[in-house]
């Protein structure tokens, strides 16, 4: 018979239904705040279906003079600001990695930086260089320059932070200078991940470019903001569906190739 | 020629991983290091390049203080100290020679190692590692299609690629098993014959250690508690450095 | 030459060197610069203008300097309008949580019949190929201006995001423990209770939770087209160039999303950790494949 002293129950701590009163309590007075309304949908049916109805049949003579050019105007910012967001990241990325940056102040500020612009939403610096180099797809491609950057610059360094030391220790120990140490070292450790990211981030770019133009940054997003004060939903519908069919293809290319990848 | 001159580490938050080191190893030697875990013998060996710095005291690396020495000044002792480690350490998803260039960063500018650009000397040089510890022919393949003892010889030989004056070896067959860690052990004593350079082997197995050493310094806490020739050794000496008795994890071989 | 390698005599032995490496470095450039070249002509952007434009850009952030910290603006314009993104955020990630968990079931392969799943997956990748802010102008003729749209919008394209990644992890399961229920005589009930849900609640929470952080940017901005939220009052201060106005949205929205990034990565963090005993990555994608969450 074992000889061992039972432990004590752990206490049952009062906290998990603390914060869960907590969590139900600021839902229903967020929805309160936002006007949740499920009534209001199932009242509103109707209305609903007559405006859908509006959408249909997608007016498709229009879209085949008037889609193609905006289209491609925003698949080239989003390839033009997806490439040089994520070339620009790739150093950023390295100093913000605590394996990998030269010093303390270095990885501080960096880390500091990166969060600062990530926290700003893609649409609100269209805005703000919309504001600054006026309207049109500069203004389009300088904010989802910020957009990729800002994400490539947190997911790289990540996942640097979980590389392995041990080759760079041994590229330190035979006399390498640091960048020359983390070259040699952890780059190609994190290469293969790097670019699974810049797929998925320039697939994030398409999606995000396709809406910019509603704020004036270019792209195929004016042409909705424009038919759709013309109330020509027949339109905007065939707008919706192109652009849910290449960012669909893009999506699938993207995948397949990062499956790939690993 | 290497010297401890009263070299002392202690680690943020107090612990004394070397304590009033003295030794001085003359070109050439070749040196087992012997302790229980944790004795000090990574942190002696790591002091000689200076990826520990000592807090106190001096080493001296062929006529430059490592102590307090600038980052230049650093790198250059680093280039001509090759440092072996236990796992091995190699770059799995590239090749095997580039694995063993990194041996020569510090003798190319960074343009010419991140593009790849290796001067044909520089190459030469790597080759001719591989060739030495005979692994040449699996010079592009990828560095994790190999296996631990191979592995082993790529970080070698990677060490080779320095020309270094002095070799430190970190528990280099720690990792093995007990056929290729002879034939590792065997590799470091031929360049040592060969080639002169001064060879600094941390070792978990007594047993290797009384085959291949030909000097032996034990360390307990931190503490230099032997220094002498191998032939002078015997189990009673382990018994004093260790502070106990012999288990059958401290050998490599269970004879019998 | 050297002290150590004298010449061994012929190089025997010596592998090839592959043709490939000095292919694909070239490869690689060509496919990262032509394109570019092509979108950048395409859209018209000469050195001129890239050079310009740090200059226009720092007369508009000098001009956001100071911003206006008067009481009327920050507290009765922009916080209140903050606090509504929150709001919008909060509800459109429970939203998209909860019908995006009892959905993942049905789209995870271990687990359901392969039309459901296929179905379900599908209606998955349909609902995210659209942007948040393209879902919020086709409900805006429907629901009408405000949050409520919003939160449609954003709750909608969640359950597609969340879908895709909890069914994900779902499938990433051990089969061990539901096999040992199984054989203990457990039905499914137990099965979920005690083999599927331990094993996936603290992923799919944590991916809750970092949805939640981008659905509070997301949300940020849907007002720039009326979908309530801090997005329309930086439309009009912008518009009437009241950049210090400007300035102070910005500022208020950038600190409050710091908050609740911070507060939810730490929660994030010790969910993680939490997971059976083990010390979990911070970073959730390990996987490329994985990284479909934003």
């Amino acid at each position: 018979m074992s000889e061992g002293v039972r432990p004590a129950r752990p206490k049952k701590s009062i906290v998990p239904y603390f914060v869960a009163a907590a969590v139900l309590a600021f839902t229903v007075f967020a929805a309160r705040q936002v006007g949740f309304s499920l009534s209001q949908i199932a009242n509103n049916f109707d209305t609903a279906r007559d405006f859908i109805g509006r959408f249909f049949p997608p007016d498709w003579g229009w879209a085949k003079e008037n889609v193609p050019g905006p289209m491609i105007e925003t698949i080239q910012i989003a390839i033009l600001a997806s490439i040089i967001g994520c070339t620009f990241a790739l150093p950023v990325a390295f100093w913000a990695s605590k394996l990998t940056a030269n010093n303390r102040w270095v990885y501080y500020i960096d880390k500091w930086f990166l969060n600062v612009i990530r926290t700003i939403p893609d649409i609100f610096w269209a805005m703000l260089f919309v504001t600054g180099v006026g309207l049109g797809a500069f203004a389009g491609v300088l904010a989802l320059i910020m957009f990729s950057f800002s994400i490539m610059g947190k997911l790289l360094s990540e996942t640097i932070d979980s590389a392995d030391p041990g080759p760079l220790e041994a590229a330190r120990s035979t006399g390498a200078g640091h960048t020359q140490a983390v070259q040699a070292a952890v780059l190609p450790q994190v290469l293969p991940n790097y670019v699974a990211y810049a797929l998925y981030i320039f697939e994030l770019d398409i999606r995000a470019s396709t809406v910019l133009g509603l704020v004036g940054a270019g792209g195929i997003g004016r042409v909705l903001e424009a038919q759709r004060s013309f109330f020509r939903f027949d339109r905007v519908m065939a707008v919706v569906v192109v652009i849910f069919v290449i960012v669909f293809l893009i999506e699938q290319v993207s995948v397949f190739v990062r499956r790939r990848l690993v | 020629m290497i010297e401890f001159k009263n070299a002392s580490v202690t680690y943020r938050g107090g612990v004394r991983a070397l304590r009033n080191i003295n030794l001085t190893i003359h070109d050439g030697e070749f040196i087992v290091i012997v302790g229980l875990s944790g004795a000090g013998k990574s942190t002696l060996l790591r002091a000689v390049n200076g990826l520990v710095p000592v807090t106190e005291g001096s080493v001296v690396v062929d006529g430059k203080e490592v102590a307090g020495a600038s980052p230049a000044d650093l790198r250059e002792i680093r280039s001509h100290v090759g440092l072996i480690f236990q796992t091995f350490n190699l770059v799995l998803r590239t090749s095997v020679l580039n694995n063993v260039l990194m041996g020569r960063l510090s003798k190319v500018p960074l343009w010419r190692s991140t593009l790849g650009m290796w001067p044909e000397e520089d190459r030469e040089i790597a080759m001719q590692s591989l060739e030495r510890v005979g692994i040449v022919e699996k010079a592009y393949v990828r560095a994790s299609n190999l296996s631990g003892g191979q592995q082993q010889r790529v970080g070698i030989a990677r060490a080779l690629a320095q020309e270094p004056k002095v070799l430190l070896a970190d528990e280099p067959v720690a990792s093995l098993d007990p056929v290729t860690s002879h034939i590792v052990m065997r590799d470091l004593q031929r360049i040592n014959r060969e080639l002169g350079i001064t060879t600094f082997i941390n070792l978990h197995f007594l047993d290797l250690a009384r085959a291949y050493g030909k000097r032996m310094v034990g360390l307990r806490a931190g503490e230099l508690v032997y220094d002498g020739d191998i032939s002078d050794v015997s189990d009673e000496t382990f018994r004093e450095i260790y502070g106990r008795a012999i288990t059958p994890d401290d050998i490599m071989e269970i004879k019998g | 030459m050297s002290e150590i390698f004298h010449d061994t005599g012929a190089p025997a032995g010596r592998p090839e060197a592959p043709r490939s490496t000095r292919w694909i470095r070239w490869t690689v450039l060509v496919i990262l610069v032509v394109p570019a070249l092509w979108a950048a002509s395409g859209l018209g952007i000469s050195m001129q203008r890239i050079l310009e434009a740090p200059a226009d850009m720092w007369k508009i952030i000098r001009a956001m300097y100071p911003p206006d910290f008067s009481y009327n603006q920050v507290f009765e314009r922009t916080l209140p309008k903050v606090m509504e993104s929150l709001y919008i955020a909060w509800i459109g990630t429970m939203v998209g949580a909860f019908f995006s968990f009892i959905l993942s079931f049905g789209a995870a392969k271990n687990l359901s019949p392969r039309w459901l799943t296929f179905v379900i997956r599908n209606l998955f990748n349909a609902i995210r190929a659209f942007p948040e802010l393209l879902l919020a102008f086709i409900f805006l003729p429907i629901f009408g201006l405000g949050a409520w749209t919003g939160t449609l919008a954003i709750g909608l394209h969640s359950i597609g995001t969340l879908g895709k990644l909890s069914s994900e992890v779902i499938e990433g399961i051990d089969p061990g423990p539901l096999e040992a229920i199984h054989s203990a005589g457990g039905r499914w009930p137990s099965v979920m209770r005690f083999g599927v849900l331990p094993q996936v609640l603290p992923t799919i929470v944590a991916y809750w939770l970092y949805r939640f952080e981008i659905n509070l940017r997301v949300s940020a901005f849907l007002g720039v087209i009326g979908a309530g939220g801090v997005g329309a009052e930086l439309v009009s201060q912008l518009r009437f160039r009241n950049f210090q106005a400007a300035g102070t949205v910005l500022l208020v929205t950038i600190v409050v999303v710091l908050i609740i990034d911070t507060v939810s990565s730490m929660i994030r963090r010790r969910i993680i950790a939490g997971k059976a005993g083990e010390e979990g990555p911070t970073e959730l994608f390990e996987e490329p494949a994985a990284v479909g969450v934003l």
